[in-house]
């Protein structure tokens, strides 16, 4: 018994400080997001290149602004279409778009003020995946994005 | 001494965890802590152990569509028609804050044809010197109480996408199966006892695939439907199950799991009376001709010595999920239970509908 209490909390000791690192650091807004494993390498391409990505975000938005859960606090904020523009720009330098640079903001200096929850996270992710569907982008291809935009929770999600 | 005549007493135990859910959700709506933001399916669904999971494997994932912000949770209910027996399950599972877990489960377990050789048998006996089998010819069902609870202690399978980090958690089992005597005929040394486990889940979203391992230590016989330990010994051991889930689309998972059990009555026979263990066969064959059994009894009693032998397996499930919606899942699936007890190849039909608040 002893020896098995010992495996677990050596166990969760090696992971946490694992996490540890890991939450420390900085999510990267200006290039391709690194996941394990990759995300395909055509992923942008699949998502209808430059025009699909941003007809994407076109329809992110609409279903962001149809969301109850959340769309009070992006008509607070106004500026919606400087976030359209900013987030065309950075799903596409995420999946690997020659060419494109991101202009806005880190995604903690945008975000952080707002005391965003997870649920309120979730419910983007969910609005992603309905402008998946708008697309006719096939979840698989879908799923590459979400990978690569899963790890910006830990700089936007602060409550 | 039958199955469904104590039932009654599990009644009490079932209206308790209705009740205490009842009160965490009605509770959790006064105060505004009531939340379902985790993304659909990501909850997993209830395994017949009642905890958080694929279909038979606890995983990492706390029960419930709750986030950090609130309480939420689940029931079920689970059906496995098996050649000679069919396994219900129905419990409930609360998860607070996307951090603890708390379950309940009833399975209940009708052994159909399974043990009426060794019902009839003792039945037959019973001018000898014989023990209570627990066993009522074509009428014994067994039935086990499962506590559960489980703490994520790290990581988030989700949003750890850039990291190999997995999502860890720790959980327990404390199983009260209800039928002692019959456990004693299985020769299994305790009819209740706790179960330890790790969890271990990983989402690979590049590769729409959920991976998880669970090790679990514990001295079950077929989860406990037949008791803990062996009869020599009731030592725990660490046993692997391994599940993946392929994500068909966000609403559908198809996968399968494995879950190592133990060997504690494996190759043993059951306890028929005055001690007798029948892998010494022998001695009741000895009986029988003694008290001038003949006939169809007398035949049986030669074919004991393979039929009263138990025997336990590794359990393999293949499954297909659909989450219509965060209220609702369903859970179909094909189960390969192997050899229980007496009776080899069990495998069938595994159906699971769950409801969540
Ligand atoms: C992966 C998820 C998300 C991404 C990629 C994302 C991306 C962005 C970007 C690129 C901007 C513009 C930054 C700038 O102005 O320089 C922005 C701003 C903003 N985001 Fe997000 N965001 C995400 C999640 C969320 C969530 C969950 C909420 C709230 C529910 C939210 C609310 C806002 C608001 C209100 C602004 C405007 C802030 C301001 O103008 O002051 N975002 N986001």
């Amino acid at each position: 018994m002893k020896s098995f209490y010992k495996l677990v909390l050596a166990t969760a000791f090696s992971l946490s400080s694992l996490s540890a690192f890991a939450a420390g650091s900085e999510t990267p807004e200006g290039k391709v997001q690194s996941t394990f494993p990759p995300i395909s390498s055509d992923a942008y391409e699949k998502f209808g290149g430059k025009y699909g990505m941003d007809r994407w975000v076109e329809g992110l938005f609409k279903y962001i602004m149809l969301d109850n859960r959340i769309n009070y606090i992006f008509t607070a904020h106004g500026k919606i279409d400087r976030q359209i523009k900013l987030n065309q720009q950075l799903v596409a330098v995420m999946l690997g778009a020659p060419g494109v640079e991101y202009q806005g903001a880190s995604m903690s200096a945008a975000h952080a003020e707002m005391g965003i929850t997870l649920t309120q996270f979730n419910a983007v992710v969910e609005d992603a995946y309905l402008a998946c569907e708008d697309l006719r982008t096939p979840y698989h291809t879908c799923n590459q994005l979400i990978a690569a935009l899963a790890p910006f929770k830990r700089s936007i999600v602060t409550r | 001494m039958n199955g469904y005549s104590r039932g009654c007493g599990k009644k009490a135990a079932i209206a308790f965890a209705c009740a205490t859910l009842g009160f965490a959700i009605s509770g959790a709506a006064q105060a505004g802590i009531y939340d379902a933001g985790k993304v659909l399916a990501t909850s997993g669904v209830n395994i017949t152990d009642g905890a958080a999971g694929g279909g038979i494997t606890p995983w990492a994932v706390i029960a419930g569509y709750e986030t950090n912000q609130g309480i939420n949770g689940s029931i079920h209910y689970t059906y496995a028609n098996l050649p000679n027996y069919s396994l219900n399950s129905l419990g409930v599972a609360v998860g607070f804050y996307d951090r603890l877990e708390l379950s309940y489960a009833y399975d209940l377990l009708p052994t159909g044809s399974t043990f009426n050789t060794v019902g009839l048998l003792t039945n037959t006996l019973a001018g000898v010197a014989i023990q209570d089998s627990g066993i009522d010819p074509f009428n014994t069902a067994i039935r086990m109480d499962i506590f559960g609870a489980k703490l994520r202690v790290l990581g988030e399978s989700i949003y750890d996408s850039d990291t190999l980090i997995p999502q860890v958690a720790i959980g327990g089992f404390y199983k009260i199966n209800h039928n002692g005597a019959l456990m004693d005929t299985l020769l299994a040394n305790k009819r209740k006892d706790f179960e330890a486990y790790v969890a271990i889940t990983k989402i690979f979203f590049p590769l729409d695939l959920l991976f998880n391992v669970t090790v679990r230590y514990t001295a079950a016989n077929q989860t406990g439907l037949t008791g803990f330990g062996g009869p020599n010994k009731n030592s725990r051991e660490f046993r692997p199950e391994v599940s993946f889930a392929y994500l068909l689309a966000k609403n559908v998972a198809i996968g399968a799991e494995y879950a190592a059990h133990g060997k504690n009555t494996d190759g043993r026979g059951v306890a028929v009376g005055g001690g007798i263990d029948t892998s010494v066969l022998g001695s009741i064959t000895g009986a029988l001709n003694n008290i001038g059994v003949g006939g169809p009894v007398g035949n049986l009693a030669n074919n004991l010595n393979s039929t009263l032998t138990q025997r336990e397996s590794d359990w393999y499930d293949v499954f297909f999920a659909y989450f219509p919606n965060k209220n609702l899942s369903f859970v179909a699936a094909y189960a390969n239970l192997g050899n229980i007890t007496l009776t080899p190849k069990q495998t069938g039909a595994y159906f699971s509908v769950q409801a969540s608040f």
